[in-house]
């Protein structure tokens, strides 16, 4: 898997691309309009996160030239303008998804793969981790072929758990993923505890190994390996 | 006081002195002229008293008036007299005393020495005196109206530039960010009067332009930082040395990273909404936007174990943008589960008139008045933003909706007035 990192802050570049490289993935990455222009003309990327205000230029320009070229790659707006006029520009050019800075890399990393596995698969293909089997399309869940019935919530902490799978996840990431702009974080801390539960038991009842680790206050881990 | 009633009543304190003035002399002067008409009448009657008592046959007194004020009278010797004088006589028919101008002269004439006596009705200076205040009181009359009409169309013509003026200034909007157009005038001091405040208002646009595009611009500048630091973060916690003294230092980093991130945000957003960049305008059911809220904060809110209630009376749909309609409902029933207590109940009743959300909770400790401003928040909540009923009260203001909040029996109240 390929992608084509274009974002002018050299530590958050740096950042990005040791978390999406931890993760398996190829990053190439450019600093500014022309350099991002010529390597998205140059390679086929699978996915282009892109941030709007670059240094000389605009980063929706390289969406579209990226749809002009019929470029493959799913395109995820990374900005610093949380603004909805730009969310939706950057989707009408054909942008697939829209970030706002600042963002938890596990975020960013459950979306890039949430856009690889629709773009690849058109959304049929389902995840299999040991005994879950996740059907991304139909949101269902199976363990052991079982099906489990999961609330949206504990569906959505399922899938974001898998995405990040190996990978400490802080409860403030889980909470903004989970809540999205409803996220406070006074209140949210008791909400993953009780979805999180819930789940939990559903897995197990299904026989289910507790692949959840408790990473001391800070987070989780959903632990598949070693 | 008004301008005008103040002038007014300038003019008429001026005015009083000079009528009294006007009025002692002008008695003065006709005194005069009348008292200078009846002695040349005098004068000319001496005469033909003269000529009277050359025609005599003998030289004897001649009572032409009962009380002798004309008369013929015949002196024993030389008498030096040549005078006028007034006398007052009471007068039996009129029963009254009346005044009497006489004119007394010596006259020599076939060997006798003659006084002669003449009178004319003298001038009534009562009646004068009446007369003249009479006269006057009208002039002082028509003075006062035409002052106060002068005054009135002054006001009407005159003053028209300053009072429009005055309008556009009422009814400026700091928040429009537009120029005030003032009417043009032809008075010198309201032209200075425009174009003064033509600068003030020019520098104030600017200045608050300028503060506002700060706030937004140092929010938008913050972004980048706080990403950074988030991620670093977020790499550093998949660090397999780290013990639980290192997580525990990295936990309260994260959750005021965290933290600072929801304040920018929020600020961000509350800077967007006065600057009124949430153009699109569409038709909101109301009805939609609380049922989805209640679903969402009942779900977040669950381990607290409050039951939701609603009353919807007819239709509400109104004509907002739909990112601030949801911001407005979803800020309101967010509190109302946020300051509820263990068990409590929260209940929303919407109509087109208006919104009113309740929930059980302790009193506040802080003022009514202060609820809405920024960074005011109850003791209860210290980990609350501060920012959300900020939030809820710009979008009020931006479609000019009420707001009023009431702690009764226990109910915490919020009821947004649509109109």
């Amino acid at each position: 898997m390929k992608i084509l990192l274009v974002e002018d802050e050299p530590e958050l570049r740096r950042s990005i691309k040791q978390f999406l490289y931890e993760e398996g993935y190829v990053v190439e990455s450019a600093d500014d309009f022309a350099k991002a222009t010529e390597k998205a003309a140059d390679y086929d990327y699978d996915c282009v996160l892109v941030d709007i205000t670059l240094p000389k230029g605009n980063g929706l320009d390289i969406v579209k030239q990226l749809k002009k070229n019929n470029s493959k790659a799913g395109i995820i707006i990374i900005s610093a303008k949380n603004s909805l006029d730009d969310k939706i520009t950057g989707l009408d050019l054909g942008a697939d998804d829209y970030l706002p800075k600042p963002f938890h890399l596990s975020e960013l990393n459950a979306r890039i793969k949430a856009l690889i596995r629709r773009r690849n698969f058109d959304g049929n293909q389902s995840i299999n981790l040991n005994e879950i089997t996740i059907l991304p399309e139909e949101r269902r869940v199976k363990v052991k072929n079982e099906e489990v019935s999961l609330t949206t919530k504990e569906y959505d902490l399922l899938l974001y758990f898998v995405s990040n799978k190996n990978r400490v996840v802080s409860k403030n990431s889980i909470a903004e993923h989970l809540m999205g702009d409803h996220a406070d974080q006074a209140d949210s801390h008791d909400f993953i505890y009780t979805h999180l539960k819930n789940l939990r038991k559903k897995l197990s009842e299904k026989g289910c190994k507790d692949y959840v680790q408790t990473i001391y206050g800070i987070g989780y881990n959903f632990k598949t390996e070693g | 006081m008004r301008l005008i009633t103040k002038t007014t009543l300038l003019y008429f304190l001026i005015s009083i002195p000079l009528l009294i003035f006007a009025f002692v002399y002008t008695f003065s002067v006709i005194n005069e002229e009348i008292t200078d008409g009846t002695d040349e009448g005098l004068y000319r009657e001496k005469l033909n008293m003269q000529e009277l008592i050359k025609n005599l046959d003998g030289a004897r007194n001649i009572y032409l008036r009962s009380d002798s004020l004309t008369a013929i009278i015949v002196l024993p010797g030389k008498k030096k007299i040549n005078s006028f004088s007034d006398t007052v006589v009471y007068d039996k028919l009129e029963e009254g005393e009346l005044r009497y101008r006489v004119h007394r002269s010596y006259f020599f004439h076939n060997g006798t020495h003659y006084l002669i006596s003449v009178c004319k009705p003298g001038m009534e200076e009562e009646e004068l005196k009446e007369g003249l205040i009479y006269c006057f009181s009208i002039v002082f009359g028509l003075l006062l109206l035409s002052f106060f009409t002068l005054n009135i169309l002054a006001s009407r013509i005159l003053w028209k530039p300053f009072r429009s003026t005055l309008k556009k200034l009422d009814a400026y909007d700091i928040n429009a960010m537009s120029e005030i157009k003032f009417d043009p005038s032809s008075t010198k001091e309201f032209r200075q009067l425009n174009t003064s405040l033509d600068k003030m208002t020019q520098k104030i646009i600017s200045d608050y332009r300028k503060q506002k595009e700060f706030t937004e611009n140092a929010s938008h500048e913050l972004q980048t930082p706080l990403a950074v630091i988030k991620s670093k973060l977020d790499l550093l916690i998949q660090s397999k040395k780290l013990g639980s003294e290192e997580l525990e230092l990295l936990q309260g980093m994260e959750n005021a990273v965290q933290k600072i991130s929801a304040l920018n945000k929020a600020l961000l957003l509350l800077t967007k909404i006065e600057n009124n960049q949430f153009k699109e305008q569409k038709e909101v059911n109301l009805h939609t936007l609380v049922n989805a809220a209640i679903v969402t904060y009942s779900d977040i809110y669950q381990g607290k174990g409050i039951t939701s209630r609603t009353e919807f009376k007819g239709e509400t749909i109104l004509r907002m943008n739909p990112v601030l309609a949801d911001l407005l409902i979803s800020n309101l029933i967010q509190n109302a589960f946020r300051h509820n207590k263990e068990n409590g109940e929260m209940r929303v009743e919407l109509d087109p008139e208006k919104l009113v959300i309740s929930n059980s909770g302790a009193a506040l400790n802080i003022s009514a008045d202060e609820l809405f401003e920024r960074f005011k928040k109850n003791d209860g909540a210290k980990e609350s933003l501060g920012l959300g009923l900020s939030i809820v009260k710009s979008i009020i203001d931006t479609y000019g909706f009420g707001i009023e909040y009431t702690y009764i029996q226990g109910q915490h109240r919020f009821t947004v007035k649509f109109n």
